[in-house]
């Protein structure tokens, strides 16, 4: 994978458009011409524009576009190489749009090769969306990785009320999901990404609830007298597992979905909760206050009577931890002195690497991909979501509905 | 308010593999589209309790991530047992409070625990557990919105109505 060596420029936030705080440098990103689509101007030059948005954010690639090129081919016969080659272009991008269709092809200009042709089909009034499944395309052929840009990221919003909301993976196309006069906290996604689980407080009290996306039926998953919260589906979906209340202190059960029988995980006075699921199902992980601060602890769940095994040993607190895809580490909420930041600890490594600067860094969670890590920031006192690359470049993701936080990526959805 | 949107996982790729190893592919798109539902909350504040008035604005106070009552707290909650010994129709609701310092979820438990040291105290004075009800609402209604202790000292309490 080509590594990046990062130079961060701020740019000034503007409402409603993707701030980028662009990394440049570089070792080598990969250098991409995308070249403005035929038909349509400006269906195109918003498809386009997206689509450099998009792989700009990755932090992988170093975009060019017709004004920055030696020759402007219109198709394939008209591609000079050369012109390409001199200018230590890696691929060209050509496209064409026709009645809401998108064609388009990726040439290799060091093989001076064809190596994608590719159609996406369009529904209408979905730009966006066909944008993002142009980016995949484009990025899977480059990179040989599965891209996220047709993924979605749900969140909470606060102003006058609260938000239940879900949004493209660039923060755009922002659709409710539920309204509540009282808080909503821990969205989670099933694995098929059809439904969600959260916690509302529309009881009073601290309840967690499962929603349908497309029907919008929701049920209380465990009915009884205390709270309960932090849901996490089991990566097959059958299971959520939980933090129930019932027993005077928080403990973390597992629920089987279709009996609803409930299984008991945790026994201990302190803090349990925050329970997340390893990319294959065989172990859980929490955060306890067991040790006397905030720890992540991990529970083998294929060994009958597993211990909790701490698996944080730096700083004063660690918590809200999720495993990678890869299952290869962890990332979390680290705080050693006083700030709060996003780290990653791989397990064949006996450190952990901080992600993030500011204060207040909460909430992480991970593309499908695990490429991007988004999370929520305080810039005074709003929230806002930001998001790092593994490599370390950095954007943020606009909202126009007040404070924003508890960002939850999506599995793939092409 | 109910429109009939659904997502649609339409989802078709053919991959061929042509002589030179070129992919081609096509697919169709997927919706996305999702249904918006209001919640009718239940305004448990707004129940008059006869002990409000007695109670009134009742509250603890915590320190940083502990959950131990201070000398301070254990006056006030004196008072606030005697107020329900001599009221034995009287119940009570404990909701306990953090910060916004952590991760929500752990505040929640920690607002929780807070919640629950009262709750010993009360029934360590007499006052049936059957009387008491525990919540916690974490760092999601703050008192104070300041970044500052002194903000964070108002928000770590437990709300005795």
């Amino acid at each position: 994978m080509k590594k990046l060596l990062i130079v961060l420029i701020f740019s000034s936030f503007v409402s409603s458009e993707l701030v980028l705080e662009i990394t440049q440098g570089t070792d080598d990103p990969y250098r991409v011409a995308i070249l403005p689509f035929k038909g349509d101007k400006k269906l195109s030059s918003d498809i386009e524009n997206i689509v450099i948005n998009n792989l700009k954010r990755s932090g992988e690639f170093t975009v060019f576009i017709a004004a920055d090129l030696l020759s402007v081919p219109k198709n394939e016969e008209e591609i000079v190489f050369n012109d390409f080659r001199i200018l230590n272009i890696d691929y060209l991008v050509l496209g064409n749009i026709n009645n809401g269709d998108v064609f388009y092809e990726v040439y290799d200009i060091k093989k001076g090769l064809k190596i994608r042709s590719s159609t996406v089909f369009g529904i209408p009034n979905k730009i966006r969306q066909l944008a993002h499944y142009v980016t995949d395309g484009i990025y899977e052929e480059i990179t040989g990785i599965k891209g996220i840009a047709a993924t979605k990221i749900l969140y909470v919003t606060q102003s006058d009320k609260y938000s239940l909301v879900v949004a493209d993976s660039d923060g755009e196309n922002e659709q409710i999901l539920l309204e509540s006069s009282e808080p909503i906290i821990s969205p989670s996604w099933s694995p098929d990404s059809k439904k969600v689980a959260y916690v509302s407080f529309e009881t009073g009290m601290a309840k967690v609830f499962i929603q349908n996306i497309a029907t919008g039926e929701r049920e209380v998953v465990v009915e009884n007298s205390s709270q309960i919260s932090s849901p996490a589906w089991s990566p097959d979906g059958r299971f959520l597992s939980l933090t129930l209340y019932q027993d005077g202190n928080a403990e973390i059960y597992i629920l089987n979905l279709s009996n609803k029988n409930l299984t008991r995980l945790t026994n201990h006075y302190s803090i349990d909760t925050e329970s997340t699921w390893s990319p294959k199902g065989s172990k859980i992980m929490f955060t306890s206050g067991r040790s006397g601060s905030p720890q992540l602890y991990e529970l083998d769940l294929r060994k009958s009577n597993s211990k909790p095994k701490r698996i944080t040993f730096d700083g004063n607190y660690n918590a809200k931890g999720s495993y990678l895809p890869d299952n290869q580490g962890i990332i979390f909420v680290h705080r050693s002195s006083t700030n709060f930041q996003i780290a990653l600890k791989y397990f064949n490594e006996n450190f952990i690497r901080p992600l993030t600067v500011s204060q207040m860094d909460e909430s992480p969670s991970i593309s499908p991909n695990g490429n991007v890590i988004v999370y929520s920031i305080k810039d005074g006192e709003t929230g806002l979501l930001a998001g790092v690359t593994l490599s370390g470049a950095k954007f943020r993701l606009p909202s126009n509905r007040g404070s924003v936080r508890e960002p939850s990526w999506s599995g793939f959805l092409r | 308010m109910f429109s009939k949107l659904s997502i649609n996982f339409l989802f078709v790729i053919f991959f061929l593999v042509s002589c030179s190893s070129m992919n081609v592919t096509e697919e169709t798109m997927y919706s996305g589209d999702v249904k918006t539902v209001q919640a009718s909350s239940v305004n448990n504040e707004n129940i008059s309790y006869d002990s409000k008035a007695m109670f009134a604005n009742a509250t603890v106070y915590f320190d940083f991530d502990k959950t131990n009552l201070t000398s301070k707290s254990l006056q006030t909650l004196k008072s606030v047992a005697n107020a329900l010994n001599d009221n034995p129709d009287l119940d009570v609701v404990l909701a306990g409070h953090a910060d916004e310092r952590g991760t929500r979820e752990y505040n929640l438990a920690l607002g929780q625990r807070r919640a629950e040291a009262v709750s010993d105290y009360l029934v360590l004075n007499g006052i049936k557990k059957d009387r008491i009800t525990v919540k916690s609402f974490g760092e999601e209604r703050p008192i104070s919105l300041g970044q500052d202790e002194e903000s964070y000292s108002k928000n770590r309490r437990v709300e005795i109505n």
